[in-house]
């Protein structure tokens, strides 16, 4: 193995910091996580509203992101069903973007002079936010850090100005940046403390609720009433209360996903019903701008 | 002479477009060129980086001569506007018109006196409707434009005869500027000509050509691998995909833990080449090493990119190894029926569903093909198991091939998991096929029972969507029975498909079914034999009135025929039944009622005795159970006719004034067909 050159190792908390400050900088409003569940940092309305429409705007946060179907219980190294994104959204997409993105990197020590940065093809879909986009997931070395996607559709709506969307893996990037194998082995500060202090149990717990404990009975029924719900805040014109009714329908869906209890040709019909929702909400967002 | 040089730098294109936007830039400029019919080096290249489309094309005159012309206007009869007009359009004056008769009547003329155009002008002028009609195959649009690209373009270098071009392509103008540093877009530089561009390139170690690139990584494997004494596999899609994403190439020779080794090697070379892009390599022996080619865009000076890259391999295989040691010990027998829960398809019910239909079909093609009854009927059962593993999550090209090894190390029969193993094979015209009959056998059934499902419910592909690949299906289905020589009845199997679907409720129209499949099958064989180069006229007439259960004896005569048509014995053949059909179809026209034989009694002649005797002989060959099978000997016994018939055509007047000897002798000829019918619809082939 080749020696590394000793240097501070930038904690999971100074990345964060490092990547808000930078950001900042370029004039992106910095906002804290959506206090929903979400499936990315997507699903924000500040990025999937936001970027519907004819107004500039320029955005960055973490977003705690949940996967129930990808816990492992706080065995595995590589997964968790619950992780941080930090997510960068910029409408109209500026023409310095990769500079600027490449330099983001620079601040939380990755130089690309020293590394090999590729951008690989990957264009990306989000079928209950019946949107669309294309891009690069970014290569460090061999490894995926980051997703690169100008949107071309969203909530059904062809997108104009186009938005660019860069979203961090945040334990992945910092799995790198720190050389460690297990995402349970970072540093979340300056202090000891580890990711494995902070998360473990709950990997533990919520992987045992999402495979096993959550009811799905009362699950479905949830699914039916905040979908109505959504429906009726729709009829109203109401777009944000609306959009919140839908995350949690997408939340709840994602759930009995995890608890297998979705035949392949149910999943097919709750997603479109979950877009439907979106492409509605989408529709009484943009009338709302004017 | 001069050099036409474009650059169009962008954001980083993925490999499959840079080469779809090569070739239709190409493609567009050339017509450019030759519709202008301006001179031009024929042998030109379009060459691509990720941030780099560039062209290059010399020996282009300066200038073109348009030769003078005459311009027909408007009839001398049509309104004065109309003359005004053409005067307006020609930029000329009346003193200069002039009036010609011609044999629609008098119109006027203008002559258009010979002249120069600058070939710089006119470029200046097209090249943004050259860029613009490039077809993407797939593009987007960004910040507030509305041009489409394959990703955000940035910048347009143009240059003719060492000068910058200047035109607009939608929000850009060109230059005789390019960005030095493709990440962060910085550096501007002024190049002139190509090779002061390609040269200040190379410098810097960006090799713009990407054939060039293509020798350079290589070559570079190439030594390593014989300094290690090992091999890579010829791979040249994934070869050509490196090639394209880097412009800087680096070879770097990276290895992962030895233990990984333990893992089935197809799992451990498709996270290398499908998910990394890495070259995966193999000792003489050809097995798996845990050495492996990395090609960066970068030069490692301080070995961070090695270091990455075998971390990811290295966590990427941990994730593989959990999952390997996870699910190979658990039972798959004990797993069948969770398959209960997992749907095959709509309409099709579950994989349970599937696996019991698969059971009975393979169980019944065991009796054709004496094999085990009890073995096909557990590879069968347990061959969609792995379905439900977390390999076959992470890894879905690889099912079947897991549940070959998860069975194999549950100490299953060797042949039960070799067809586990290849269930899916083939997988269309250029894929691996199985030859072990268990293999086959779990194969066909597999797609059998698929094919009469997707019909049974009416998802039969159209002419332009196959969106479940049920072409591919039976292509697959034609080449296990032909390549491997089966002999089959694939038209009872269809049947009993239709019942076995019965007996689980699923009520299909059996008829239906079995003309449908049969003629979409037959089609499939065209097709295949059409790929194999077989002659069209000769597919034609070996799949003429055929029978589902003879795909293979049709297979078998039009590749013989196909190998003998220009050498004598097909020839021969040929010219017989040709010459002997020729005379009946001008005597059809008579309506002449057929007995189907000569009378014997009727003969004149020795010839006519002997003709019949020569065809009785090759239809007792015939009838010899098996001989009609040695296709290239039949042919070489139908040829042999060649002397007798002569015999006959040079001494017998078939057109004989006694009605009943002519009808006699007709008969005879008519014969001599149908014998021949009985190998091959001759009428079909074209001389």
């Amino acid at each position: 193995m080749v020696s590394e050159i000793k240097k501070k190792t930038l904690s999971f908390q100074d990345t964060i910091f490092n990547l808000q400050k930078y950001w900042s900088k370029k004039g992106c409003v910095i906002l804290q996580p959506y206090d929903l569940e979400v499936g990315a940092g997507t699903f924000h309305p500040a990025t999937t509203l936001r970027s519907l429409g004819p107004k500039p705007w320029k955005t960055a946060y973490v977003q705690p992101s949940r996967r129930p179907t990808d816990g492992r219980y706080g065995d595995n190294p590589n997964r968790l069903q619950h992780y941080y994104q930090f997510q960068v959204l910029i409408k109209p997409s500026p023409k310095e973007i990769k500079k600027m993105y490449l330099n983001s990197l620079s601040s939380i020590g990755i130089n690309h002079d020293e590394h090999d940065i590729r951008f690989v093809e990957d264009d990306w879909e989000s079928p209950t936010l019946g949107a669309a986009g294309l891009g690069w997931e970014v290569w460090c070395d061999g490894m995926e850090v980051t997703q690169f996607t100008y949107f071309q559709q969203m909530a059904g709506v062809e997108c104009k100005p186009v938005s660019v969307e860069i979203t961090y893996g945040l334990e992945r990037l910092c799995m790198f940046i720190q050389n460690k194998k297990s995402v349970f082995d970072l540093i979340w500060n300056d202090e000891g403390i580890t990711y494995k202090d902070v998360f473990h149990q709950s990997e533990k717990e919520f992987s045992a609720y999402n495979f096993e404990y959550a009811n799905t009975d009362n699950l479905f029924k949830t699914f039916e009433m905040l979908e109505e719900e959504t429906k009726l805040l729709v009829e109203k014109k109401i777009s944000l209360p609306a959009y919140d009714q839908c995350l949690k329908c997408s939340h709840v869906f994602n759930i009995l996903d995890a608890r297998g209890v979705i035949s392949v040709a149910q999943r097919a019909e709750y997603i479109a019903r979950i877009r439907e929702l979106t492409k509605s909400i989408g529709k009484v967002w943009i009338e709302s701008q004017g | 002479m001069s050099e036409l040089f474009v650059e169009l730098f962008s954001e980083e294109i993925p490999a499959r477009l840079q080469i779809n936007a090569r070739n239709e830039l190409k493609k567009n400029i050339k017509n450019f060129f030759v519709d202008n019919q301006i001179k031009f080096n024929e042998n030109f290249k379009v060459y691509s980086t990720p941030n780099r489309l560039v062209l290059h094309i010399d020996k282009i005159p300066n200038e073109i001569k348009l030769k003078s012309e005459e311009i027909k206007g408007p009839n001398v009869n049509a309104p004065e506007k109309a003359l005004e007009g053409f005067i307006r359009s020609n930029n000329t004056i009346l003193e200069k018109i002039f009036t010609k008769n011609t044999e629609k009547g008098e119109f006027y003329f203008f002559k258009k006196e010979s002249r120069k155009i600058k070939v710089s002008d006119l470029l200046e002028k097209n090249l943004s409707e050259i860029l613009a009609n490039i077809a993407w195959n797939k593009s987007m649009k960004w910040a507030n434009y509305d041009l489409y690209w394959g990703r955000p373009l940035k910048s347009i270098l143009a240059i003719f005869n060492k000068k910058p071009l200047n035109f607009v392509f939608n929000h850009i103008s060109s230059s005789n500027k390019t960005f030095i540093d493709k990440s962060l877009e910085e550096g501007v530089k002024i190049f002139n000509d190509f090779n002061s561009y390609l040269k200040f390139f190379k410098q810097k170690g960006i090799i713009i050509d990407q054939y060039l690139r293509k020798k350079i990584i290589q070559n570079k494997i190439n030594e390593i691998i014989l300094k290690k004494n090992l091999k890579i596999e010829q791979n040249d899609r994934l070869i050509d995909e490196i090639v394209n994403i880097v412009e800087k190439p680096v070879v770097i020779v990276c290895d992962f833990d030895n233990n990984f080794l333990n893992i089935p090697s197809e799992i451990l070379i498709t996270t290398m080449q499908n998910h990394q892009k890495y070259l995966p390599t193999f000792d003489k022996k050809n097995n798996l090493t845990n050495n492996f080619f990395v090609v960066s865009d970068i030069k490692d000076t301080k070995g961070f990119v090695k270091l990455g890259n075998e971390r990811v391999i290295e966590a990427r295989l941990s994730d593989a190894e959990f999952f390997w040691e996870k699910n190979k010990t658990q039972n798959l027998v004990k797993q069948v029926d969770k398959l209960k829960n997992i749907n095959y398809f709509k309409g099709l019910g579950s994989y349970f569903d599937k696996i019991q239909r698969m059971r009975k079909l393979s169980s019944l093609i065991s009796d054709d093909f004496l094999i085990s009854k009890d073995k096909i009927e557990i590879a069968s059962s347990i061959c969609k198991v792995d379905l439900m593993s977390d390999l076959v999550g992470e890894f879905p090209e690889l099912q079947g091939i897991v549940g070959g090894h998860f069975a194999k190390f549950q100490g299953f029969d060797k042949e039960v998991c070799l067809a586990v193993s290849e269930q899916y094979l083939p997988n269309g015209m250029e894929s691996k096929l199985p030859k072990k009959m268990y293999s086959v056998a779990l194969s066909l059934s597999d797609k059998i029972d698929s094919l009469v499902g997707f019909f049974g419910i009416n998802l039969k592909p159209t002419s332009s969507k196959d969106p479940y690949a049920i072409r591919r299906m039976a292509i697959s289905l034609v080449r296990l029975i032909v390549e491997n020589e089966i002999k089959i009845k694939l038209r009872d199997l269809i049947v009993y498909t239709c019942s076995v679907y019965r007996e689980q409720g699923y009520e299909f129209d059996t008829k239906k079914i079995q003309n449908e499949l049969s003629d979409f099958i037959i089609e499939r064989l065209k097709n295949y034999l059409k790929e194999k180069k077989v002659r069209q006229d000769l597919i034609e007439s070996s799949t003429f009135l055929l029978g589902l259960d003879d795909l293979l004896k049709a297979y078998k005569k039009s590749i013989c025929l196909n190998k003998n048509i220009k050498k004598e014995i097909g020839f021969e053949t040929i010219a017989a039944y040709k010459r002997s059909s020729n005379i009946l179809n001008t005597e059809e026209k008579m309506s002449i009622e057929s007995l189907g034989f000569a009378d014997t009694g009727l003969f004149k002649n020795d010839y006519e005795k002997k003709l019949y005797k020569k065809i009785n002989d090759i239809r007792k060959y015939f009838l010899s159970v098996g001989k009609d099978e040695n296709y290239e000997e039949s042919l070489k016994i139908l040829s042999s006719i060649k002397n007798e018939l002569n015999d006959f055509f040079d001494n017998v007047i078939v057109n004989d004034e006694d009605i009943i000897i002519k009808k006699n002798r007709l008969e005879l000829l008519n014969m001599l067909c149908k014998t021949f019918d009985n190998y091959f619809n001759f009428s079909k082939i074209e001389t």
